[in-house]
């Protein structure tokens, strides 16, 4: 904790340095758009009118993706008024976090301006090894150490996938498209016969994989963990905030920082209160399902990484201008194949969700996993992760991930038959990657 | 980018080698021991031609015929079964080459294919439109020209990713296809009973007889020869440089001999029991005339030098005023348009059925870029020729129809998945690698 304030005046000197770069080359204000708006505005107007500034120059965050949240959720709301209601909400959140994690893992690689077309059967790959370790009459291994092997098959074969692109320099998308089809076949072999399942509530390994996804945290605990992260999450905001004050640092303005924890809290609150409801037709099931704190989890690992250490900064920085980054001494190298094996690991994470929300595997699933790549790339580009490189972050996955499951499920809701869904989706990802053209040429400084 | 920093003031005379290695050996060298030294050269620059393909079609073919169960590879039944095979992957290939060479990509080539296949298939039901067959594989093939002109500009005018677009595109189409056809179980199927269906229904599955299989060759072969010929006695005559005459001798002597074994293979009976089957399918001179078009498209007129040019180096092209979005979006359009031919073909080698199971439009695109990329054409743009698309999708086919007859059981399904992404990946390796002999060097 000793070196934060260390850690923070480096950051500082360096954006200044950064800005006094940017000055010789370009017009002032382009700089400022450049900026975070908490950094330079004293006040919330001030605040307010540098985030405008930052959304007209093409910065526009998370904007667009909340918007496209709300005009998803009224339309279905319109067109079946059970699009909303607390259950069918629970089941959209839950289908949407496979998508959700997968779009993550694609986002290391989006920011490296590379693409992973093999996260859909990494996934897989995920799902079939941890199934299989966990069969009574197989592998039979505990479910920690099968989740673990798992994870480390994925992370094996994104450090293959990332040692072809960075160091033989072979295009990621041919590298992926083959990863993709090699994993095909490998997943089948591994699930040997044509099904394999944890649905048998007599093994307690089974149990615990397929609670991952069909499990709940009962109403009260949920209430608890909320004040618990909210508090703690708030309290962290506070006092980083307070730190910065009183080392002269720039800072947000305080009624900013309260009002991020007061939004922080309504988002749980509502989360909890709609997850509480009771959403069985008989019988009784409430309490936020142990999927969502997962992918909160994950969501704030990522960030942590992306935003606060040098590996994140030095991915941006290669996303950027990889030139640039090289010859400030990053390796191009290390820092791909680490963000290769990021993809996998997190793919694989996605993996464990995908085995427990199928419960059993078919070669048919296998087959036909596919389409989840093109999810993955368009929950992350949706959600405002630039296919370029260089901009984006973890939370565009999971708020990406959440129009993508919307419109699934608002669609199915709908009777719409899946072949329509996939080119509603297709429609969506060619939608989202030209506003992100579009936007990049709006952006004063073009990589 | 492959290029080391510190190697650049050691490139320079490598360069002016590397230089005389991409001008075509036949120009440089007046007699044949010349050209074979001049060629030489260029394969090991890189400029390997489609030396390696051939080579690895030998190989395929002697590996494959020691470990298929007896022996039956090389069989001329098994031959001609692989050509029609191979065909949609030829086609589709020849098809990928043409934006390959502007370094982009389309994904999309299967999906396409496919919808082209089944307007045609649609259009001349009877009952229904009752087209005739050349007018629907007309209206096939302008469909999906149109379909690859707005992924085209897409690609070219918006600037969004040419992969992304054609992403799309694939999940777009894919879902298209399956709505066209009727349904997650919906077919369209052509007869072999009308005549006109029967058209499209004959072109993978129909026989030439073979004494018009020989007239056809020796007229093939006349022209072919007295083309080459005369070409080389004009350049002559002019005072421009010109391959030897022995060399001009040796390839008409070479069309010749390839053609007459294909004749002679397609020439033996190969029916099973009382039927004679034989004769040459009508899908070889249909994949010739693809391939004999898009040669010349590509190597005789401007549109074909721009695709090189951009694929070479877009700014420069730009420069030298060559409308980058124009050639951009035209060569998604034509890809698509062959890739249409493709699809028709698809469905004729399956006996003229085209259902949501005739084939998986994934796995079609990535044949296509594989066999592409194996013949010779490179990813990065510039490099490669509708003979590399038709060499690689016949090794495809070769590989893909070798592997199924090893009656592997359970394997069979995982390796049909396995070995066309390990082929890929072992191509593009190569391809890298040859391009990093090279003196050339683009990838930005």
């Amino acid at each position: 904790m000793s070196d934060i304030p260390v850690t923070t005046d480096s950051e500082e000197s360096a954006t200044q340095d950064a800005g006094m770069a940017i000055d010789l080359t370009a017009a002032p204000e382009v700089a400022e758009t450049d900026v975070p708006p908490e950094l330079v505005a004293q006040s919330l107007g001030q605040y307010a009118r540098a985030w405008w500034l930052r959304v007209r120059s093409g910065n526009s965050g998370v904007l667009p993706v909340v918007m496209a949240i709300v005009v998803v959720a009224i339309s279905f709301q319109i067109t079946n008024s059970k699009f909303l209601s607390p259950q069918n909400l629970v089941n959209l959140f839950e289908q949407s976090t496979v998508y959700m994690v997968l779009a993550m893992a694609e986002i290391f690689v989006l920011l490296l301006a590379e693409v992973d077309l093999s996260v859909g059967l990494v996934m897989v790959l995920g799902s079939v090894v941890v199934v299989e370790l966990v069969q009574p009459n197989g592998a039979n291994w505990p479910w920690w150490a099968a989740i673990i092997a798992a994870l480390l098959a994925c992370s094996a074969w994104g450090a293959i996938q990332g040692t072809l692109v960075a160091r033989l320099k072979m295009p990621s998308f041919i590298v992926t498209l083959g990863g993709l089809l090699i994993l095909e076949g490998v997943s089948i072999i591994v699930l040997g016969g044509s099904l394999a399942g944890i649905g048998n509530s007599r093994f307690t390994n089974e149990v615990v994989l397929y609670d991952i996804f069909w499990g709940q945290i009962g109403p009260v605990t949920s209430w608890v963990l909320l004040v618990v992260l909210v508090g703690a999450a708030g309290t962290g905001l506070w006092t980083q905030a307070a730190r910065r004050r009183r080392h002269g640092l720039e800072t947000p303005p305080r009624s900013l920082t309260a009002m991020k924890i007061v939004l922080m809290a309504v988002a749980g609150v509502a989360l909890v209160a709609i997850c509480n409801v009771n959403r069985a037709h008989s019988g009784t099931i409430e309490g936020v399902p142990y999927i969502i704190v997962i992918v909160l989890v994950v969501l704030a690992g990522w960030t942590v990484l992306l935003q606060r250490t040098r590996f994140g900064r030095y991915v941006y920085a290669i996303g950027g201008n990889p030139e640039a980054a090289r010859r400030a001494g990053v390796s191009l190298p290390g820092v791909r194949t680490l963000g290769f094996v990021l993809a996998g690991l997190t793919s694989g994470i996605a993996g464990v969700l995908f085995a427990s929300w199928q419960v059993s595997l078919t070669t048919n699933i296998i087959k036909s996993a596919n389409s989840y790549v093109l999810l993955a790339i368009a929950a992350a580009v949706i959600g405002g992760t630039s296919l370029f490189g260089g901009r984006g972050k973890t939370i565009h996955g999971v708020l990406g991930g959440l129009v993508i499951g919307g419109i699934y499920n608002g669609l199915y809701l709908l009777g719409v038959s899946s072949e329509w869904i996939d080119v509603v989706v297709a429609a969506v990802l060619l939608a989202a990657a030209g506003v992100d053209v579009l936007s990049r040429r709006g952006a004063p400084r073009q990589a | 980018m492959t290029a080391d920093p510190a190697q650049t003031p050691t490139a320079a005379p490598d360069a002016t080698q590397a230089a005389a290695a991409l001008v075509p050996p036949e120009y440089v060298s007046q007699s044949l021991g010349r050209y074979v030294r001049a060629s030489w050269a260029g394969v090991r620059s890189g400029n390997s031609g489609v030396l390696p393909v051939i080579l690895a079609m030998v190989l395929v073919a002697v590996v494959f015929e020691i470990i298929t169960p007896e022996h039956a590879f090389l069989r001329p039944s098994n031959l001609v079964y692989v050509f029609g095979l191979s065909t949609v992957y030829m086609v589709l290939a020849v098809a990928e080459t043409v934006v390959l060479l502007l370094g982009e990509i389309d994904l999309s080539v299967g999906a396409v294919a496919m919808i082209g296949g089944v307007i045609a298939f649609k259009l001349v039901q009877q009952p229904g439109p009752g087209w005739p067959w050349w007018a629907a594989v007309l209206a096939a093939l302008v469909a999906c020209g149109v379909i690859g002109a707005l992924q085209g500009t897409l690609t070219a005018r918006l600037k969004i990713p040419s992969f992304v677009v054609t992403l799309g595109g694939f999940l777009l189409f894919s879902g298209i296809l399956i709505v066209m056809l009727g349904g997650a179980d919906g077919s369209v199927s052509v007869s072999s009973t009308d005549s006109n269906q029967r058209v499209i229904y004959d072109m993978v599955q129909g026989l030439i007889a073979p004494v018009v299989g020989w007239v056809g060759l020796a007229v093939v072969v006349a022209i072919a020869g007295a083309m080459l010929w005369l070409r080389a006695a004009a350049r002559r005559r002019q005072g421009l440089a010109a391959p030897p005459v022995s060399l001009t001798i040796i390839r008409i002597g070479l069309v010749a001999l390839v053609g007459v074994a294909v004749v002679l293979i397609c020439s033996i009976n190969r029916g099973r029991a009382l039927v004679a089957i034989e004769g040459i399918p009508w899908v070889i001179p249909i994949v010739l005339a693809v391939l004999g078009g898009w040669t010349l498209v590509l190597q005789r007129t401007r549109f074909g030098r721009y695709l090189y040019a951009i694929g070479g180096n877009p700014e420069a092209a730009r420069r030298a005023g060559v409308s980058l979005a124009g050639i951009r979006t035209w060569a998604f359009a034509l890809c698509s348009a062959t890739a249409g031919l493709g699809g028709i073909l698809l469905g004729s080698f399956f006996f003229g059925e085209y259902s949501t199971n005739t084939a998986d439009p994934g796995q079609l695109v990535l044949y296509a870029v594989a066999a592409a990329v194996i013949g010779g054409v490179s990813l990065f743009g510039g490099r490669g020729k509708a003979i590399h698309g038709v060499l690689g999708g016949l090794l495809i086919g070769g590989i893909a129809y070798g592997v199924s007859l090893l009656n592997l059981g359970e394997l069979s399904t995982p390796l049909a998945y396995i070995v066309p992404g390990g082929v890929l990946l072992g191509a593009v390796m190569v391809d890298v690698l040859s391009r990093r002999g090279g003196g050339s060097v683009t990838r930005v």
